[in-house]
């Protein structure tokens, strides 16, 4: 009770504050609605707890439209807060009261009949060894990214096996539309798929499975017996070793920063640092590294909700063009393919093509 | 709706004022979502705040509007005059005077989808954006290019440009940089009958009255501005900071003035009165710390440095280092105690005041030894933070947990008041009026000014649509 009393009071400390995070929230941004800024949301949100709200629906709806992306939580005024942990609880009740938009009911059907969110697909499991490659259900789709990550990978010297596809899923795509009995499920048997396979590490290219399979998977009681890392800390390690080969070129090559990978994972050096080291000029948009701005996916991956997404996906490609870079690179296989606009690429595909053949 | 509203209530719009406004901006840009509603019924008038954690609220909207344009707000005016629809602006929703409060059944013109970055000219050093921008949006565009805008409010992430411009903002920088006023090169304003103002940006010129000045401070209530035009300067390449210990609140003070008299212009100056620097550096304690923080090109701003120190320490200042300028730095956005103090019955505010430097240390005295006599009080406390030749603008913050909250807010709203206009001071250095502060507006401005206002209102906004029951009445 203690807990509860003092997360409420966060939640009530969040709910006067001057919404003093709201410049850098894309929904806010792409929208200019101030409802869907961090504080008003939060103030809904106790709002609905009290019981003052009328318009239930309308309120569940508000809750389903954030892009869940932790900027808001990245530049807040309290170091011990989260805004999504809240908005996570009202999606929560939604799901129970079948209160969600259809998009988020067809994503949590599909679900249910196929175990991953895109619908039916075979299975990848090649490959040996304790180390794990995680196709994620969005690289799953992506050929051109596939294939470059089987090249980097069959020539950085190490033994790795690839999975996923077929009803392999971290399950966040339930976890975000409020359905906790299902990610449990889902989490579960992720656990057992990674011990059947008897692997150590993991290398995952997607922001959103790495944060889920570390921090959503240890609040909701499930730990995994394994390291975790996304694939540019893997491509750093490569680096270090020399397995990577440097080639002049004047490319200027401009670094989309995905959201999860800079707000939670603090990760937004290292890529630069590759993309330097094989070669490109950096040519950085004004909305970067902390201050990036989620690519609109976030809508579509994690929650389902379709009705925001060209709005923010059509701000970012905008602050992404006026570099008027060569090549757009990323890394998060969401963000390459609803920025596909703008030729974006997965920054795997850069390192293929200059990866030397370890002996 | 269970929300309760303790000012004014929603009207019913008239259909044809409805179905225009859809035309105009689209079906998704009017709503009467009660999200929407409640989302759009306070700024951050901090009573209001205090009070909307129940469900309190002053007011609501009878509807949102969210133009994307000027030219759609021209047609939305319009409208409104034709149906008598009042209407309130809102920008960024961070004005503390209640400025933005939806009063009288208004609907709210929600500015925050007019928020881009427009063009720079580097040559002439000035940017041009449209008014919805949030400041630190527009610092983070100019930054990127090599430049600042040097206006840096408590409020940089949650206010706009807009909203700087409708209060007659000011920045932590100001001593150095000017306030709103002095940036402002031209600007785009939409007038109450539809009609459209371009004011082109220059250095000056000599064409009658300024109409610029009738926007600035207009609080929305005289025209909505929808872009503008500001100077901008290039990101200083030395930043010095120093800081010293003064004897008492008015050697502080005379070393300020000492300083500013013998040309040195520091970007930032703050004198912390003995209960602020007791709070912001506990290793100091209550004493009176003065920061200073000198940045530009390095020639002038070494010489910058040099001139406060000598001064400091030939009047007594004792050197305090670098520390005191980081922490202030780092701290200097953190609002973070009101929020927390409110659940348990805090009330907590602040008031800017200003005046001469021959009445600045009485004016502190009496307003803290008036404010602290009211029943209720926890803490007052003040600093000083905007500095001219001639005089200041006194900052100060008041807490207390009183029995009858809304009893000792006006109590200690008059007392603050009545020690500012005894000491010969302005009751506002950058605030505003919002509604608020109206309540004292004729003892600043005396019978004619508040005349002279009404009548500008009134010439400018015959039929009163804009900002009802804001800064000044008139015209309906």
């Amino acid at each position: 009770m203690a807990e509860d009393k003092k997360e409420a009071e966060k939640l009530a400390r969040c709910a006067m504050c001057a919404d003093m995070c709201k410049y850098s929230c894309p929904t806010y941004l792409a929208t200019g609605r101030e409802t869907l800024s961090p504080q008003k949301m939060a103030r809904l949100i106790v709002y609905d707890e009290r019981g003052l709200l009328e318009d239930k629906d309308g309120f569940m709806d508000f809750m389903f439209q954030s892009a869940m992306c932790g900027s808001c939580s990245r530049h807040c005024i309290y170091d011990d807060y989260d805004l999504r942990r809240f908005i996570h609880q009202a999606r929560i009740k939604a799901f129970q009261s079948g209160v969600i938009p259809e998009d988020v009911r067809k994503r949590v059907d599909s679900y249910e009949k196929f175990g991953n969110p895109n619908g039916e697909r075979e299975l990848i499991d090649k490959g040996a060894g304790d180390t794990g490659f995680f196709i994620s259900c969005s690289s799953y789709k992506d050929e051109d990214l596939l294939k470059a990550t089987e090249k980097m990978l069959s020539k950085s010297g190490s033994a790795i096996r690839q999975f996923g596809g077929g009803d392999i899923c971290c399950g966040a795509p339930l976890y975000y539309a409020g359905d906790m009995k299902g990610f449990k499920q889902a989490s579960l048997k992720m656990k057992a798929e990674i011990e059947s396979r008897r692997l150590s590490r993991i290398i995952v290219d997607c922001p959103t499975c790495v944060r889920t399979m570390t921090e959503t998977y240890r609040q909701a009681g499930i730990e995994l017996d394994v390291e975790i890392m996304h694939t540019v800390q893997f491509i750093e390690a490569l680096l270090k070793q020399g397995t990577l080969r440097p080639r002049k070129t004047n490319k200027i090559v401009t670094f989309h920063d995905p959201c999860i990978l800079s707000y939670d994972l603090a990760i937004s050096s290292t890529p630069r640092q590759i993309i330097t080291a094989l070669g490109f000029s950096l040519k950085e948009p004004v909305y970067s590294a902390d201050h990036t701005h989620c690519c609109g996916g976030a809508y579509g991956a994690k929650i389902g909700d379709h009705r925001l997404k060209d709005a923010v996906t059509s701000m970012r490609l905008n602050e992404l063009r006026h570099t008027g870079a060569d090549i757009y690179v990323t890394a998060c296989p969401t963000c390459k393919s609803v920025l596909s606009e703008i030729d974006m690429r997965y920054i795997t595909e850069l390192v293929a093509e200059r990866i030397l053949a370890k002996r | 709706m269970r929300i309760k509203t303790y000012m004014s209530g929603r009207v019913t719009l008239p259909p044809g004022f409805i179905e225009g406004v859809r035309r105009i901006v689209g079906d998704e840009h009017l709503s009467q979502l009660e999200g929407d509603l409640i989302s759009y019924s306070l700024d951050y008038w901090l009573y209001g705040v205090f009070l909307s954690q129940k469900g309190d609220l002053p007011a609501l909207p009878s509807a949102v509007i969210s133009p994307a344009s000027a030219a759609q707000i021209q047609e939305i005016i319009r409208c409104a005059g034709e149906f008598g629809v009042l209407i309130t602006p809102f920008g960024g929703g961070s004005g503390v005077l209640g400025g933005a409060i939806p009063l009288n059944g208004s609907v709210v013109l929600n500015l925050q989808r007019i928020n881009r970055f427009l063009n720079l000219d580097e040559l002439s050093l000035t940017a041009e954006f449209e008014a919805g921008i949030m400041g630190a949006n527009l610092e983070l565009e100019l930054n990127h290019r090599g430049y600042s805008a040097g206006n840096i409010p408590q409020s940089l992430y949650c206010s706009t440009l807009g909203g700087w411009i409708a209060t007659r903002a000011a920045g932590q920088f100001s001593t150095k940089y000017g306030k709103i006023e002095d940036m402002l090169m031209g600007m785009e304003v939409v007038l109450p009958d539809g009609n459209l103002l371009n004011i082109k940006p220059v250095p000056r010129r000599s064409v009658g009255p300024s109409l610029r000045d009738l926007f600035l401070g207009g609080e929305g209530t005289l025209g909505i501005v929808t872009r503008a035009t500001i100077s901008i300067h290039p990101l200083p390449r030395l930043t010095v900071k120093q800081s010293f210990i003064f004897p008492s609140i008015e050697v502080a003070l005379d070393v300020v003035r000492r300083v500013l008299r013998a040309e040195a212009r520091p970007a930032v100056v703050r004198i912390f009165d003995e209960a602020e620097s007791g709070r912001y550096f506990p290793e100091i304690g209550k004493k009176v710390v003065t920061i200073f923080v000198s940045e530009g090109e390095p020639e002038y701003t070494t010489l910058d440095a040099r001139v406060i120190r000598r001064v400091s320490r030939e009047n007594g200042g004792k050197p305090s280092g670098e520390e005191p300028v980081d922490i202030w730095l780092q701290k200097r956005f953190d609002i973070g105690l009101g929020p927390v103090l409110m659940q348990y019955g805090g009330i907590v505010d602040t008031i800017e005041v200003s005046a001469l430097f021959k009445d600045a240390a009485g004016q502190y005295r009496d307003m803290v030894a008036g404010m602290k006599a009211v029943e209720g009080v926890l803490e007052v406390s003040g600093h000083y933070s905007h500095f001219y030749r001639e005089g200041v603008c006194l900052y100060i913050t008041f807490a207390g947990i009183p029995k009858d909250p809304l009893r000792y807010y006006q109590d200690t709203w008059d007392a603050a008041m009545k020690a500012t206009l005894e000491n010969n001071g302005s009751i506002s250095h950058h605030h505003g009026v919002g509604f608020w502060r109206k309540q004292y507006l004729e003892r600043e401005l005396g019978a004619s000014g508040v005349g002279l206002l009404k009548s500008i209102k009134n010439a400018i906004d015959p039929q009163g649509i804009l900002n009802r029951g804001k800064l000044i009445d008139g015209g309906r």
